[in-house]
């Protein structure tokens, strides 16, 4: 078949990173400067992050899963504490929770057609030894972000944000990560900010954010960058820390790829528009989320979700095999993943099973051509039907 | 502040940005063909088959524990002159770290005769540390390791390259070596480390536990050869990414010359420091030849005389720096001293050392050092 040549000589990817120009420049300036370590590029970028989503202050480290960490510790979260979090999430959500010490508590998602942490559900998990809750929002697409934060004040529980899918996504005008008493973000490769490797926590609170930034760095209370500015005296170890330490070099790229960021989420939100559009009342499929919710959403990805839970596989297969189309899962449901499986046995999480069996992430980066568009939608009839 | 000599400084040839800058515009970010480049130089030049890159020297130490089986309730040794990181790697796996004192003066690395005083039923292992690229007593400590049936694993954070006293390369001896790319390091990317070793399960486990023990990564799944993953333990995200294993591959090629660079420095401030009633050098010309030299280091009389010298060179723009001995830091108080180590500590300064230093440069600070403890307060 002709058409598979030409398909396997332009694949889709799921996704795509394209560093500018501008991005090269900035990045070239920093490794010449010669200052690799944390310093006034990372301050910067901090600084630059946090008014961008109206947050006081910005802590950037290593990846997402490390600003987890640090944002459970500062929390209090240890051993005998619960932390209730979805299971259709990364991995990582519920990781960390265990790395503090921890018992992460699985919640429900709504449905496939809204997968976010269930919130009726959260209600009747919080218990005597439940110390946060965190919302994640899945693809960019907020949770029930207002209700939940009723239900964490009202029970006096800690309400966290794992916003790594959701730079610059709001709820009622307000940015997502900025609810909770600290949200998380990610850098990494796929992300719609990214940098290869890193993360940040955000939070308003001065507490969590002193000891964040004292834990990324081995909790010294001078670092290398103090000491160029002419600080010598000796430096004091007063709690057990990290190396989570992000770099200049990888500080310099966020920030110059920031200042694009809300452009490239537009073209994002253009580009889910029509993917909407165009699968609507495709027979054999639903396409999670509303209309409505893309203008708040980050649109990181683009999801689908198959009515029949045997047609994934193939129908993987074929978009990869005969159309060249890259797609991808998010996620297994963490419940049925081995290690915890084995430590959390006899979890049922209906809704989140139903997601996790029948998820699809469609290609969506910025630059995505109509034409590709077309593509990827034209092989999904095309499979759909056979 | 504008130091005239500052620490150290790292300089990126034209080459290293434009392998950076090349893998950047690629586009491919995440770990995948350059970081299995980077691990294979690394592993090629300890001549070891396994190296696992990660995120830095404290990641290394972490998963190299790990991948040894270490866990909670054991106790490890680690030298209490040491960088702190050591120790929270130790404790980053749930054991207890057991602060072990130096040699002396002569000799700033652990003392092997201390660390068997030290070891008690639930010793599983030895942090083997290389303190500024001198290589400490393997021979000793391999033999204590026999002894008790412990595990030595080698913190070679500073001493990349740098051989022991029967002509073995650090991080080999040991069931792993562990690397770090810290800025300040011989060889530097930012942030990075690796594990080096010959043990293919240590090694297994280690890639493992660096990416959330995910049985696929996204480069295989890139590549087309796994659909989804599955975890089977809890993992870290403890990944390097390509962009600084570009930088390291970049750089790894310079690395013999730069240490080259490094020790006639050394030897140019010992031969001027050397005699100087007031400052004592560690280690012997023998091991100077045998070092990888992170950093030069001189010993003062007491803890005011250094930090007047500090003071001192402040005033002359000259930086330097020290480190406190473990024992000696708020939360590890609760730890049994190491009078020896944390003397030598208080007296300890590392001077300005960097292969893109002239040898003026040191002259200079040397210069320096010489007038200011001929001239007391």
């Amino acid at each position: 078949m002709s058409t598979t040549e030409t398909s396997r000589d332009t694949l889709i990817p799921v996704f795509d990173v394209r560093v500018t120009r501008e991005d090269l420049e900035a990045v070239a300036e920093t490794l010449r400067s010669g200052w690799l370590t944390m310093g006034p590029r990372t301050y910067e970028f901090e600084l630059a992050f946090a008014e961008a989503i109206g947050a006081r202050h910005a802590v950037a480290v290593s990846s997402c899963t490390a600003a987890l960490h640090l944002a459970y510790l500062a929390t209090g979260v240890g051993p005998g504490d619960e932390v209730i979090v979805p299971s259709f999430t990364m991995v990582a959500t519920a990781a960390a929770v265990i790395h503090a010490g921890g018992t992460p508590v699985f919640a429900d998602i709504v449905s496939p057609a809204r997968p976010v942490i269930d919130p009726d559900h959260v209600e009747t998990l919080i218990g005597d030894r439940t110390k946060a809750v965190v919302a994640m929002h899945f693809g960019g697409y907020a949770a029930d972000i207002e209700r939940l934060a009723e239900i964490c004040r009202d029970r006096g529980v800690v309400l966290l944000e794992d916003a790594a899918h959701a730079p610059l996504a709001t709820v009622s005008g307000r940015c997502l990560g900025t609810w909770g008493l600290a949200g998380t973000f990610s850098f990494f490769s796929n992300k719609v900010l990214c940098a290869g490797e890193g993360g940040l926590l955000a939070t308003d609170d001065e507490g969590i954010a002193e000891f964040a930034r004292l834990r990324r760095s081995h909790a010294m209370t001078i670092v290398s960058w103090d000491r160029l500015l002419g600080e010598s005296g000796s430096y004091d170890v007063p709690a057990l820390g990290f190396n989570y330490r992000i770099d200049e070099p990888r500080t310099t790229l966020l920030l110059s790829r920031l200042r694009r960021l809300e452009a490239e989420i537009e073209q994002r939100r253009a580009i889910t528009d029509r993917y909407r559009r165009l699968l609507d009342g495709s027979p054999g499929l639903i396409v999670p989320f509303s209309d409505d919710q893309v203008r708040g959403s980050s649109c990181y990805v683009m999801s689908i979700m198959v009515d029949d839970d045997l047609l994934r596989a193939p129908l993987r297969q074929a978009l990869r095999d005969r159309h060249g189309i890259q797609t991808s899962v998010f996620y297994p449901a963490i419940h049925h993943l081995s290690a915890y499986r084995s430590r959390f046995p006899g979890i049922e999480l209906p809704q989140t099973e139903r997601a996790a069996a029948t998820q699809i992430t469609l290609p969506l980066f910025p630059h995505l051509t109509e034409a590709q568009q077309d593509r990827v939608v034209e092989a999904l009839r095309t499979e759909l039907a056979r | 502040m504008s130091w005239t000599v500052p620490l150290t400084e790292v300089e990126l040839s034209e080459a290293d940005i434009a392998a950076f800058l090349r893998c950047l515009e690629e586009g491919w970010l995440t770990m995948g063909p350059r970081t299995q480049a980077f691990e294979q130089a690394l592993a090629d030049l300890c001549g070891l088959p396994y190296a696992v890159a990660v995120s830095s020297g404290t990641a290394a130490l972490h998963l190299a524990l790990r991948g040894a089986g270490l866990t909670s309730g054991d106790e490890v040794l680690v030298p209490a002159l040491t960088f702190v990181g050591a120790a929270a790697a130790v404790r980053h796996c749930g054991a207890t770290p057991v602060l072990v004192e130096s040699c002396g003066p002569e000799d700033l690395n652990m003392d092997p005769e201390d660390a068997a005083r030290r070891a008690g039923p639930r010793t599983r292992a030895v942090l083997a540390t290389h303190w500024m690229g001198y290589s400490c007593d393997l021979e000793a400590l391999d033999r204590l390791c026999r002894e008790r049936g412990l595990q030595m694993i080698e913190d070679c954070a500073q001493s990349i390259t740098a051989r022991t006293a029967d002509g073995r390369m650090t991080g080999t001896v040991g069931v792993a070596g562990c690397f770090s790319f810290f800025s300040k390091k011989q060889l530097c990317v930012g942030e990075g480390g690796m594990i080096v070793t010959a043990d293919e399960e240590l090694a297994a486990r280690a890639r493992l536990l660096r990416s959330h023990a995910l049985t696929s990564q996204t480069w295989d799944r890139h590549l087309g050869h796994a659909d989804s993953y599955d975890v089977v333990d809890v993992g870290f995200n403890l990944r390097i990414d390509e962009p600084r294993a570009a930088l390291g591959l970049s750089r790894i090629e310079r690395l013999h010359e730069d240490i080259e660079v490094r020790r006639a420095l050394v030897r140019r401030y010992r031969e001027l420091l050397g005699g100087v009633p007031g400052v004592s050098i560690p280690w012997s010309e023998e091991a100077v030849e045998r070092s990888s030299h992170f950093g030069f280091t001189i010993l003062l009389e007491s803890r005011q005389e250094r930090d007047r010298l500090v003071s001192e060179l402040v005033e002359r723009g000259i930086q330097t720096t020290h480190y406190p001995a473990i024992t000696t830091l708020s939360d590890y108080s609760e730890h049994p001293s190491c009078p020896r180590a944390e003397d030598l500590a208080a007296r300890q300064l590392v001077l300005p050392l960097a292969s893109s230093f002239e040898l003026e440069t040191i002259e200079l600070v040397a210069r320096s050092i010489v007038e200011l403890v001929a001239t007391p307060v």
